[in-house]
């Protein structure tokens, strides 16, 4: 499976990358994204299986880049890992059609919990 | 009378807590040690801005060498291998996740900026039109950490005038209540 990790955070993108190896989910393809928008490319030009991505970006936020792929009739499975975890963005994102929502910070358990489903 | 604060230190210290066990000391050998010292120097700092329901700003403050294990820890390398960018990045994040755990606590509609990194201590840093409403103050394998929420200044007032008023009123209607009990003591005397 290809997996794209949206982030403009480079040290979380890497302990996004390690902690879903440490969950036992390392063997997978892994692309990166900085900003919501290099979140909407690659996700159109890569067509990963999977995107993770936090909300809060420069260009885009997480749940706008979302709201564009659902729009364009992508639909990848999306979820977010954020520090961010208010009811007004848990339904925000539910409606826009997110598959999980993870809050920082997080553990490899929790990552098994949400991935074991969609990755196996 | 202190004032009731949104976020009181117990709730910055659970979220500090959260950050540590994750992050910042998985093995659970080194905690972050409160000093109650809201003075204690620091030569790096960085924050998220809160806007809507509440304004103000979120401070995570350290020296360089926390800053620097911090990133080590974060990145699961030494800190001797660590870069100033990338210590930079983890200060940013810091801010952002304990900004991000502070905005849940909020009342509804709080926005949350991207975070801000100054590699300069805190002290530098002023906030013209706000104040510190709570901190959480310690030490960190010996070297000072700080997270610090700071309010809007007009709004930190109001708040703490609408208290006041609050508690002036409770007294106000205590003392009727008392005075009132004693005015109907005197008659029941009085009668018998």
């Amino acid at each position: 499976m290809k997996i794209l990790i949206a982030d403009d955070s480079r040290v979380m993108r890497q302990i996004v990358t390690r902690t879903l190896r440490q969950a036992g989910f390392g063997d997978h393809d892994l692309v990166e994204a900085a900003d919501g928008q290099e979140a909407l490319d690659k996700t159109n030009s890569e067509r990963p299986d999977l995107v993770i991505s936090d909300w809060n970006m420069p260009e885009m936020t997480g749940v706008e880049v979302l709201r564009q792929l659902r729009a364009g009739g992508n639909a990848v499975k999306f979820g977010f890992v954020t520090s961010e975890c208010t009811p007004e963005m848990q339904q925000q994102a539910e409606a826009a059609g997110a598959a999980f929502f993870i809050v920082k910070p997080f553990t490899a358990e929790r990552f098994g919990e949400v991935f074991s489903p969609i990755l196996g | 009378m202190s004032v009731e604060v949104v976020v009181n230190e117990g709730d910055l210290a659970e979220m500090v807590e959260q950050v540590w066990v994750s992050y910042l000391d998985p093995e659970g050998v080194s905690p972050l040690v409160p000093t109650h010292d809201e003075n204690q120097p620091t030569e790096v700092h960085s924050s998220v801005s809160i806007n809507g329901s509440w304004i103000g700003h979120v401070v995570f403050a350290c020296s360089n060498l926390a800053a620097r294990r911090s990133a080590g820890a974060f990145m699961a390398m030494d800190e001797s291998e660590v870069s100033p960018e990338d210590t930079a990045d983890v200060l940013g994040e810091l801010a952002n996740i304990i900004g991000g755990n502070v905005k849940a606590m909020l009342p509804p509609g709080a926005h949350l900026s991207l975070p801000q990194v100054v590699l300069g201590p805190e002290s530098q840093t002023r906030y013209p039109s706000a104040v510190r409403v709570s901190g959480l103050y310690g030490v960190w394998d010996g070297e000072p950490v700080s997270i610090s929420m700071w309010q809007s200044r007009a709004d930190a007032q109001k708040e703490a005038d609408a208290q006041k008023e609050a508690s002036a009123q409770k007294e106000a209607s205590a003392q009727k209540e008392a005075s009132a009990q004693k005015e109907g003591g005197a008659q029941k005397e009085a009668g018998a």
